[in-house]
């Protein structure tokens, strides 16, 4: 019964839907249960949480990449199961603690100052959302002082910054400046991305980490939050 | 998803004036002109249809209200059927199908640019490599088997199709015992006569010889095909200012009268017979008279021979998606395209040689079949058109994403994308970056290892018994 609801759970993931009204990718799935459905039928049944996420959902999320990494899946189709999870984690959450799980981190996102392009940072919400992290959206057109301000006030462990054009990814180092005189530059890693960003504009502006995409972006704070 | 059989006709070359101005002069041509008939038993079969004939200029006229109402026995449509059910098309109206064609005498080897006599082998492993390339829908035997001697040909050749793909089979016929041989192997691989009958696994292909001409052996060979009700194709080809005159317009003429003669001839052996409507239609080089395979010319006239085949009411054969290139280069690419997206917009139900073809059709190529492909599920995406309904027009989702928005996550994009948005199996679409770490590949390089990967399993297609059956019967089979 236990493994039913879990691979349930995993299947509903990879379809991508978050409740019972979603249709999936295969034909026929509407008024099936949910992910939604099926982490509170999984809760009140008593299942261990870390196997509903070790099992449940972080399997299938390998799977999804698996299908992405094999062209089968598009950004839709991930974006739709990294939602699934990141609503199944929203209702595991006040469980976490009890079930001696530790949070996977916060983290901050913004597209900097100038810039309203908020596209891929909304494709990395959703995916850092689907790997259990705790995210925050800051905005668009974010000054570097608003950005120091809810570093301080939230305390995250990773801050997201994100820009689409040249003329705005400047605002990126001055943000990263204005950390440093604030004093919270080592309290934060910072992690960023967008078009014209590159791993070399990473290094030379003092930057953690660099992701190429949204998957990349999830991939190189999964291996910050480990170090 | 596959998209097959979908209703073309959106590119129409003649109005529907032009097609009346070509259809009088056709029957113009049938009645006054007459067609030199060099078969007797065509001959004769025409006179006693009540055809005017002129035995010391073998000339066949029929009045116009005669060559109509033979015409109007053939049936609209004719069912092509694979060994696998899903391989079934249902050829008429504007509905669009893709297939291989031949017969070409080489292959093409790109990675060293040489090109070598085609083998019986060559036929089987094509013959496989089709049956797993999902835009191509019937398979034409493309290649001749040059180690063989000309009794042997029919018989290797369909054994080769019906051995290694479940599409339907069609090829060129050579000798009247090959045909035979054919038949029965056929009758075999179906389970009798009658369920061949029912469910033609495979069909043939006679032409006349433009202008105006049957000869003696392809009347024999028609004659046969229809006495035993198997579908047979009778197209003309008529080459610009060659054979036919140099104009568009008189061309399709010339087409039109020579595949009716094949047409009505059927229709006489044989009435309600299944037979297609064909055109091999294109024009020449008037420096040294080649057929061209790659012309835009070809594209629009065998578009228009779609209209004329639809105002007739039967089945139409078209030729597209050749190129004259010697490599698998920019104009083998552009050529290809062209051709067979004229013909699949007009509607014509079987675009033979769509795939595979190369230099003036002389030569075939593994990865040319591949990369053709890819050009047909691009060119059955733009048949299928622009679907605008409630859904489509997604007013509700603009609403609800509003202004600054995006779409990317929406479930109406994950709902749609598949189907909207035709997926590559061989174009690349990786960043330059991506495409340089992946060792830099042309197309003909990724296709190339595509045919590796999709001939490598190997699976004999007819059942076993049968198969024994069949190289037990028929005489002269290479196994």
């Amino acid at each position: 019964m236990t493994e039913d609801i879990i691979s349930l759970i995993r299947e509903n993931v990879i379809q991508g839907r978050v409740t019972q009204d979603d249709e999936g990718l295969d034909e026929g799935l509407v008024g099936r249960p949910g992910v939604t459905e099926l982490i509170e039928k999984a809760l009140a049944k008593r299942l261990d949480v870390r196997d509903i996420i070790n099992k449940g959902l972080t399997e299938a999320m390998n799977l999804v990449g698996q299908k992405f990494e094999q062209k089968e899946y598009y950004i839709p189709d991930m974006l739709a199961s990294a939602e699934a999870v990141g609503v199944a984690m929203e209702i595991l959450g006040p469980y976490l603690a009890r079930s001696g799980i530790k949070p996977k981190g916060k983290v901050l996102l913004a597209t900097v100052k100038g810039d309203l392009h908020d596209i891929g940072k909304n494709i990395v919400m959703i995916l850092l959302r689907g790997a259990g992290y705790t995210v925050k959206d800051l905005g668009n057109d974010m000054e570097p002082q608003s950005i120091v301000n809810a570093v301080r006030e939230e305390n995250p462990q990773f801050l997201g910054l994100s820009a689409l054009l040249t003329s705005t990814m400047v605002n990126m180092r001055d943000t990263i400046q204005a950390l440093e005189e604030s004093g919270l530059r080592d309290k934060v890693k910072v992690v960023i991305g967008g078009a014209p960003v590159s791993e070399e504009y990473a290094k030379s502006i003092g930057a953690d980490g660099y992701g190429s995409d949204g998957f990349q972006a999830l991939a190189v704070i999964e291996s910050l939050t480990s170090t | 998803m596959i998209r097959k059989g979908l209703a073309g006709g959106s590119y129409q070359p003649l109005t529907e004036e032009s097609i009346a101005k070509i259809d009088q002069t056709v029957m113009a041509v049938v009645e006054e002109v007459g067609f030199e008939v060099n078969s007797e038993k065509a001959l004769q079969l025409f006179e006693k249809a009540g055809a005017r004939v002129d035995r010391e200029e073998r000339r066949v006229r029929l009045p116009q209200a005669k060559a109509m109402e033979l015409i109007g026995t053939a049936p609209p449509e004719v069912r092509l059927c694979g060994q696998e059910e899903k391989h079934d098309v249902l050829l008429g109206g504007n509905r669009v199908y893709t297939g291989t064609g031949g017969t070409a005498l080489y292959i093409y080897e790109p990675a060293s640019k040489q090109t070598r006599p085609a083998t019986l082998e060559d036929l089987k492993r094509i013959a496989r490599l089709v049956n797993r390339l999902d835009n191509i829908h019937l398979f034409m035997l493309p290649t001749y088997p040059n180690e063989l001697p000309i009794e042997q040909i029919d018989a290797n050749r369909f054994f080769a199709g019906l051995d290694n793909t479940t599409k339907h089979i069609m090829g060129g016929v050579y000798t009247l015992d090959g045909i035979k041989q054919v038949l029965r192997m056929a009758e075999i691989a179906a389970g009798s006569a009658e369920k061949l009958l029912k469910r033609p696994l495979i069909s043939m292909i006679a032409c006349s010889i433009s202008p105006l001409k049957m000869d003696a052996n392809y009347g024999d060979l028609v004659i046969e095909i229809a006495k035993r009700g198997i579908p047979l194709v009778c197209p003309a080809e008529p080459l610009c200012g060659a054979t036919s005159p140099v104009t568009l317009a008189g061309n399709l003429v010339i087409q039109t009268a020579d595949s009716l003669m094949g047409v009505m001839l059927t229709q006489i052996v044989k009435p309600g017979t299944p037979v297609i409507f064909g055109s091999v239609a294109t024009n020449t080089d008037l420096r040294d008279l080649k057929y061209l395979a790659g012309s835009v010319e070809m594209g629009m006239l065998n578009a228009a021979g779609a209209q004329m085949a639809q105002f007739y009411h039967l089945p139409f054969y078209a030729t597209g998606g050749m190129t004259d290139s010697k490599v698998l280069d920019a104009q083998s690419g552009y050529e290809s395209a062209i051709s067979n997206l004229l013909c699949a917009l007009a509607g014509a139900n079987f675009i033979h040689d769509a795939a595979g073809m190369m230099d003036f059709a002389l030569t075939a190529c593994y990865e040319k079949f591949v990369i053709d492909n890819e050009i047909l599920g691009m060119v059955m995406r733009a048949v299928d058109g622009i679907k605008v309904n409630d859904d489509t027009l997604a007013f509700d989702l603009i609403k609800e994403v509003g202004p600054g928005g995006n779409f990317v996550a929406a479930k109406h994009t994950r709902r749609f994308m598949r189907r909207e948005h035709y997926q590559p199996s061989l174009s690349d679409r990786n960043s330059r970056e991506k495409w340089e770490a992946r060792g830099g590949k042309a197309t003909w390089q990724t296709a190339g290892e595509i045919v590796k990967r999709l001939i490598a399993e190997h699976k004999y297609q007819l059942p076993t018994a049968v198969r024994q059956d069949i190289l037990s019967e028929i005489k002269g089979i290479v196994d």
